[in-house]
């Protein structure tokens, strides 16, 4: 399983020459199974480069959208591929009791905020919700589960033979809680992110900023930190970063992540702060993460 | 993959909103398991749920021995927190429960369901003292 971060951001797209190293791009990632099948992880406008980088030629892919906030969504109408006929693109995400997924993004994707209507899209678009249990998209396994955000968000996980990815980028799995002290069946997205080989996860705020952000949707470093820890993952990404944070802030942010991680007892080079562009490879038959950016 | 039996999303966020309210308010899984009481309804009964842990559907509602205005045992199916996750309906009554102390406390009880886009998950019962003279079956 090949993995790359189209898009780190959070909130909104920050791009500047103050973000350039850390990247502007909000969520976006890319996976390509061992068998070849593609998947984006959210399509904020990451996704755009994402799409530029795709071979123009017949394609099905999956995009897997952990809720509809914009900086999740805002990508799709900018998606080379599905301005493309020869592309059959699905569209996974959270169910509402309000309404289908096809019509919570027909919101964006209409008329006055977009140019185009879903309907019109050239390719072959389908939605569908994501079931309670496992499925299968090409070679792996994906399970997904509702985890702590403002409205119905979810967070995935993805088995392709023997690797695993989580992918929880808005989560605020402390409101209300002490994760270091709460059983692990009470923390949200425990199950998901348990022993994974690598966690890409919600780092948004420092613990300073935190207290005035509570209920947000997001982390503090102490939170991303402690469920990291609690849940055993082998590697951490932190990830949808604030787009006040410069890359200067964020090398301090880094630094500080390294040596708390450190003082938990972990392995300073297992945790990250998420820089667009980075590739990592998780092989079929190894524990370990190899980053290849 | 192998995962551990995480609970529901609403479960979990019902618990830690419960965690910081003065209000006792318990809390039972879609099987009418009580999985969580804070800490108010601890005192009220005399004892943590820390102590206690997770009790089944039949014990709980005998724990702290609800009578009804006659001083009788109010039957398990009959309490409001079992009506709640049962029917999906909220239900209400006034009761007497029981400290570990022995001593009496009347209350009313609110009890709600928590349905979610995937069926009903459990119900929540928040404990509130009676108003003056409760329903007559003990001192508060």
């Amino acid at each position: 399983m090949k993995v790359k971060l189209w898009g780190t951001r959070g909130s909104i797209p920050a791009p500047g020459p103050e973000t350039i190293r850390y990247g502007g791009n909000t969520s976006c990632v890319g996976v390509t199974l061992a068998d070849g099948s593609m998947l984006a992880l959210d399509a904020g406008t990451g996704i755009r480069c994402l799409g530029l980088s795709l071979p123009d030629e017949p394609t099905r892919l999956h995009i897997l959208l952990t809720h509809l906030h914009l900086d999740h969504i805002q990508g799709l109408v900018f998606f080379a591929p599905a301005f493309r006929p020869q592309t059959e693109i699905v569209i996974w995400g959270p169910a509402s009791p309000e309404a289908s997924l096809r019509d919570r993004i027909a919101r964006y994707i209409s008329a006055p905020l977009s140019p185009v209507e879903v309907r019109e899209l050239p390719c072959d678009v389908s939605f569908r919700h994501c079931p309670e249990s496992e499925w299968e998209i090409g070679s792996a396994r994906i399970r997904s589960a509702s985890v702590a955000h403002r409205g119905p968000t979810l967070g995935y996980r993805i088995d392709d033979g023997d690797s695993s990815l989580t992918y929880i980028p808005d989560h605020e799995p402390a409101l209300g809680a002490d994760l270091d002290e709460l059983e692990e069946d009470w923390i949200s997205g425990f199950e998901l992110a348990r022993d994974t080989d690598l966690l890409i996860h919600d780092g948004q705020y420092t613990d300073a900023e935190y207290p005035n952000h509570l209920g947000w949707g997001h982390s503090a470093l102490e939170h991303s930190l402690s469920f990291a820890r609690r849940t055993g993952a082998k590697r951490t990404v932190l990830f949808h970063h604030d787009p006040l944070h410069s890359d200067d802030e964020l090398d301090q942010l880094a630094i500080e992540a390294r040596q708390r991680w450190v003082e938990l007892g972990g392995d300073p080079a297992a945790i990250e702060l998420a820089t667009e562009r980075s590739e990592y490879e998780l092989p079929a038959r190894a524990a370990s993460t190899v980053a290849t950016a | 993959m192998s995962f551990v039996t995480q609970r529901p999303l609403e479960l979990i966020l019902a618990r830690n909103l419960m965690s910081a309210l003065s209000t006792p308010a318990f809390l039972v899984d879609e099987g009418g398991l009580l999985v969580f009481y804070n800490e108010a309804a601890g005192m009220l009964l005399g004892k943590r749920f820390e102590e206690l842990g997770t009790v089944g559907p039949q014990e709980w509602g005998s724990l702290f021995g609800p009578f009804d205005e006659r001083g009788e045992p109010i039957p398990y199916d009959d309490l409001p927190l079992v009506k709640a996750v049962r029917a999906g309906r909220p239900a209400h009554a006034e009761m007497t429960v029981r400290s570990t102390d022995g001593s009496q406390h009347d209350v009313e009880v609110s009890a709600f369901p928590i349905q979610t886009a995937h069926g009903s998950q459990g119900a929540i019962a928040v404990f509130w003292p009676a108003l003056v003279g409760g329903n007559g079956a003990g001192p508060a």
